[in-house]
């Protein structure tokens, strides 16, 4: 296992930017502008390229390279303008369906990360992760993963629910990173198609929304017709 | 030992009497930034000089607790000093009554007085400048709580010459994410707890007025008493900042008189720094509504959690 023998410096380098993710995603919790939403999700997907490649070199994947090439491009530059385009031809720019105030949704965000706390002692503890790098990795992941859920479920803007999503997977990602730093390549390809399927399924659904509905908000569909 | 009480009484000299210069810095640099002159750094002595010898009036429907509270709140800042690292980094005589929670009870004290003596005149101002403080308080209150618990777990201690102690000999704690999540939290809390932009107005009109709404009621020396609490508060809060947890470098290590002069010189270059720090915030942020405050305070609590998280990471 990789985070089994790293350098003191390494350690702390993937834990900084695992942290910055997670400030990050925080960062997309508490924002009411779309775009800056956005613009931290671009920043995000950065730094987990960054990630991957110090993952690579670190830990001789020369595979992970490619893989964080392909983060940067895809994640970092492709879906964050795909959803601007939409976001332009919509001409929304703030958040403007909430159903928690974005002060809430950080306090019950950061009791989420106290709660991906706890549960990563105890997978920690139950399949025996000895590095300190391995529990951070899982409490980014699982905190991340919470926080996408909570931006599914408490923002009712659709584009907001794209990113929330994008989030979700983002988290994943990263903790698959550092924790299994081997996933075959081809996986982490499909991945990244699966996530530019996802963005323009949205895109015919947002314009379906808008089309049909006169609106972005997910509170307006209520009748159950096709 | 004699020469320790004297250091101590220099470090109680020091907050009485350079809180007024850094309040004048602040306010300069405020109105250099907006391309304005300026009274110049030495205005607030001049207005306590002036304060000083004014009348005192006391309107007809104060009581004793309107007497009393300025006394209170200065005394408390009084007090405060003799507990953190002003100018050594070893403790002196008597900073053993109380660790950061003590601190932290004393300063809330004083604020609890004012906003006691601004409701006792039963004034409208008062009353709405006691209503906006205690919301503030309520909601600084629990990311502050947690900033203590976050330092507490750093350092295994609870006292602040522990923790600068710390931080200066092991740079892998200064640089860990513990600890820059404890200081993004104290940054968010002392821009609060100062009055400065995002939370507080920089024009004086009774309606934005939060701090000075309180004391709208009191003139001449008992003003004065109550303006140079509320400087000396923020020097101390300053003070906190950088020596303990920003730059915990710089302070006199044997208690020596040119050491002890020196960290003095340091201690104006760090307020500097910040001062700066907190003058660029303001530029750049406008005031908030009062409906959003809770936003930057569950920011800062939002840190002060991660803080906590990563203390047990590491």
């Amino acid at each position: 296992m990789l985070t089994a023998q790293l350098e003191p410096l390494a350690a702390s380098l993937f834990s900084l930017m695992a942290i910055a993710c997670l400030v990050l995603a925080f960062v997309m919790l508490g924002s009411r502008w779309l775009n800056n939403y956005l613009y931290a999700f671009a920043a995000e997907s950065w730094i987990i390229a960054a990630l991957s490649a110090s993952v690579a070199y670190c830990g001789g994947y020369p595979e992970l390279y490619l893989i964080a090439l392909l983060t940067a491009l895809f994640r970092g530059l492709f879906l964050p303008f795909l959803i601007w385009r939409i976001m332009r031809r919509l001409d929304v720019s703030r958040e403007l369906h909430e159903i928690l105030q974005p002060s809430s949704a950080l306090v019950v965000g950061a009791l989420g990360v106290v709660f991906a706390l706890l549960v990563a002692y105890r997978i920690g503890d139950s399949i025996g992760l000895a590095s300190r790098v391995a529990v951070l990795a899982l409490t980014v992941m699982l905190s991340m993963k919470l926080i996408g859920f909570l931006m599914l479920a408490v923002r009712r803007e659709a584009l907001s629910q794209i990113l929330g999503l994008l989030v979700l997977e983002n988290g994943i990602f990263l903790g698959a990173q550092i924790l299994i730093p081997g996933m075959p390549l081809l996986i982490e390809i499909v991945i990244l198609f699966d996530l530019l399927i996802i963005v323009a399924c949205f895109g015919v659904l947002v314009q379906y929304l808008v089309a049909n509905v006169g609106s972005t908000s997910s509170r307006d569909l209520k009748r159950l017709v096709g | 030992m004699l020469r320790d009480s004297v250091l101590q009484i220099c470090q109680v000299l020091t907050v009485l009497l350079l809180s007024p210069l850094l309040q004048g810095v602040v306010l300069q640099f405020e109105e250099r930034i907006q391309l304005a002159q300026g009274p110049g750094i030495f205005q607030p002595y001049r207005d306590l000089w002036k304060l000083f010898h004014k009348q005192v009036v006391v309107p007809e429907s104060a009581s004793w607790i309107y007497l009393i509270a300025p006394f209170v709140a200065f005394t408390a800042m009084l007090t405060v000093p003799l507990l953190i690292p002003v100018l050594t980094d070893f403790p002196l005589p008597l900073s053993d009554m109380g660790d950061i929670l003590g601190g932290g009870l004393i300063l809330t004290l004083s604020t609890f007085i004012i906003v006691l003596a601004g409701l006792d005149t039963g004034s409208a101002y008062g009353g709405i400048g006691s209503s906006r403080a205690v919301m503030l308080t309520i909601l600084a209150e629990p990311a502050l709580i947690l900033v203590f618990v976050g330092i507490t777990l750093l350092a295994k201690a609870m006292l602040p010459f522990v923790v600068n102690h710390l931080l200066v000999e092991n740079p892998a704690v200064y640089w860990g994410p513990a600890h820059l999540f404890l200081l993004a939290s104290f940054f968010i809390l002392l821009l609060v707890e100062t009055d400065r932009v995002p939370i507080h107005s920089s024009t004086h009109i009774e309606i934005y007025m939060i701090e000075e709404a309180r004391i709208l009621e009191y003139s001449g020396p008992l003003l004065a008493l109550l303006k140079w609490a509320s400087m000396m508060k923020q020097f101390i809060l300053y003070t906190i900042f950088c020596n303990v947890l920003l730059l915990p470098w710089g302070l006199s290590h044997r208690g020596a008189a040119i050491g002890v002069v020196g960290s003095v010189a340091a201690l104006g270059l760090k307020f500097l720094a910040v001062a700066a720090a907190v003058v660029l915030v303001e530029t750049a942020q406008a005031r908030l509504r009062f409906y959003r405050y809770q936003e930057v305070l569950a920011a800062s609590f939002v840190f002060a959690v991660l803080s906590i998280i990563s203390t047990q990471l590491s």
